[in-house]
């Protein structure tokens, strides 16, 4: 649920980045980290094991500065992608107001895939809201990689909604921002 | 549309009411800053010393503790843990749900004795409650708040930020 805070001006949403483990969802938020205006960004905050792998989250605050004299930020999330953390990435879910998930294109991968998004599901149906009305943005990722399904099987298994839907390398940025892009204005149109 | 998929308008009159409350619960514990959150992490209002750096980061992670909280509540078959309270060296967090939705957080010195912050922290959840109900029940349009080329302006905005 988007804030919009009047006295001050000011609007907030959140957007959080869900997908499998290693499908490159703190990737995403690094390239945007990395590329974004130095006005524009706060830090990136992790919580990672010692071998980087996201424990809790990651947390990118962007600020678009004012527009139509609001200032506008986008509080971008990641959840921890392994199975065993499905409390934690319900609790990194809260209250947020779109999703773009990360799918993994490698041919090995897509149970994996299918089973998070299930599990998106449920977590989104969980906290009372409709998932079929619910902003998601697809992202396959790791298109540079040789063992990678076609987009038609990845529609296929993992677009039945017919979202927006890119292709993405998420390490060297291929697609990052068109998919950062897709979920803010779909979470604009539905404030 | 899904309910739950609206936004949280907080008009300036109400914004000024919560801005006393958390004021007061400053002064009256002697606290050094307070905050209320959604539950998202957004911070709504804040007041008390000037120099805290990174308030979002901070909404962000008293959010996340707290939803975690919850889920560890859940698995204790628990409804939920309704306070918490962190101690460090030199500061102190307590923090108090309100009504599922809001997180209000204060952090103190020792100087501030727990038992008073957690009387009066009751007290200024039950306050605000009040105030957040009146704020959730309104139905404002967003058109009537950000004006109808809001929309516009904003992707305009997004193609211009988000670039490689």
């Amino acid at each position: 649920m988007a804030l919009i805070n009047v006295a001050a001006r000011e609007i907030h949403c959140k957007i959080v980045y869900y997908g499998p483990g290693m499908c490159g969802k703190t990737s995403n938020l690094q390239y945007i980290h990395a590329q974004v205006p130095r006005d524009t960004k706060g830090d990136l905050l992790s919580i990672a094991t010692e071998t980087e792998r996201t424990l809790f989250f990651d947390f990118l605050p962007l600020d678009l500065g004012k527009v139509r004299g609001f200032q506008t930020r986008f509080h971008l999330y990641t959840v921890p992608g392994q199975v065993l953390y499905e409390r934690t990435r319900v609790a990194v879910l809260n209250g947020s107001d779109g999703v773009v998930f990360v799918a993994d294109s490698q041919r090995s991968k897509l149970e994996e895939n299918i089973k998070s998004l299930k599990e998106l599901a449920i977590n989104i149906t969980r906290q009372n809201k409709k998932f079929q009305d619910y902003p998601v943005v697809l992202q396959y990722n790791k298109r540079d990689l040789s063992e990678i399904l076609p987009v038609s099987v990845l529609d296929k298994y993992l677009n039945g909604m017919h979202w927006q839907r890119y292709e993405a390398i998420a390490t060297t940025g291929v697609g990052v921002f068109d998919t950062l892009k897709a979920i803010s204005k779909l979470v604009i149109s539905r404030l | 549309m899904d309910p739950q998929l609206t936004s949280l308008i907080v008009p300036s009159e109400e914004i000024a009411k919560i801005e006393e409350c958390l004021n007061h619960l400053v002064e009256d514990t002697g606290g050094n800053y307070t905050l209320l959150l959604d539950k998202s992490g957004q911070v709504i209002a804040s007041q008390g010393d000037g120099d805290r750096q990174d308030i979002t980061a901070l909404g962000a992670l008293i959010a996340g503790t707290f939803a975690s909280s919850r889920e560890v509540a859940k698995l204790l078959r628990e409804k939920d843990f309704r306070v918490l309270f962190q101690q460090g060296v030199r500061e102190n967090i307590f923090i108090a749900l309100i009504e599922e939705q809001w997180i209000l957080c204060i952090i103190f010195n020792k100087g501030t004795h727990i038992g008073l912050v957690k009387v009066l922290t009751k007290k200024a959840t039950d306050e605000l409650a009040g105030v957040l109900e009146r704020v959730r029940q309104q139905h404002k349009a967003r058109d009537e708040v950000l004006g109808s080329s809001f929309r516009t302006s904003m992707e305009d905005t997004i193609d211009l930020l988000f670039r490689d």
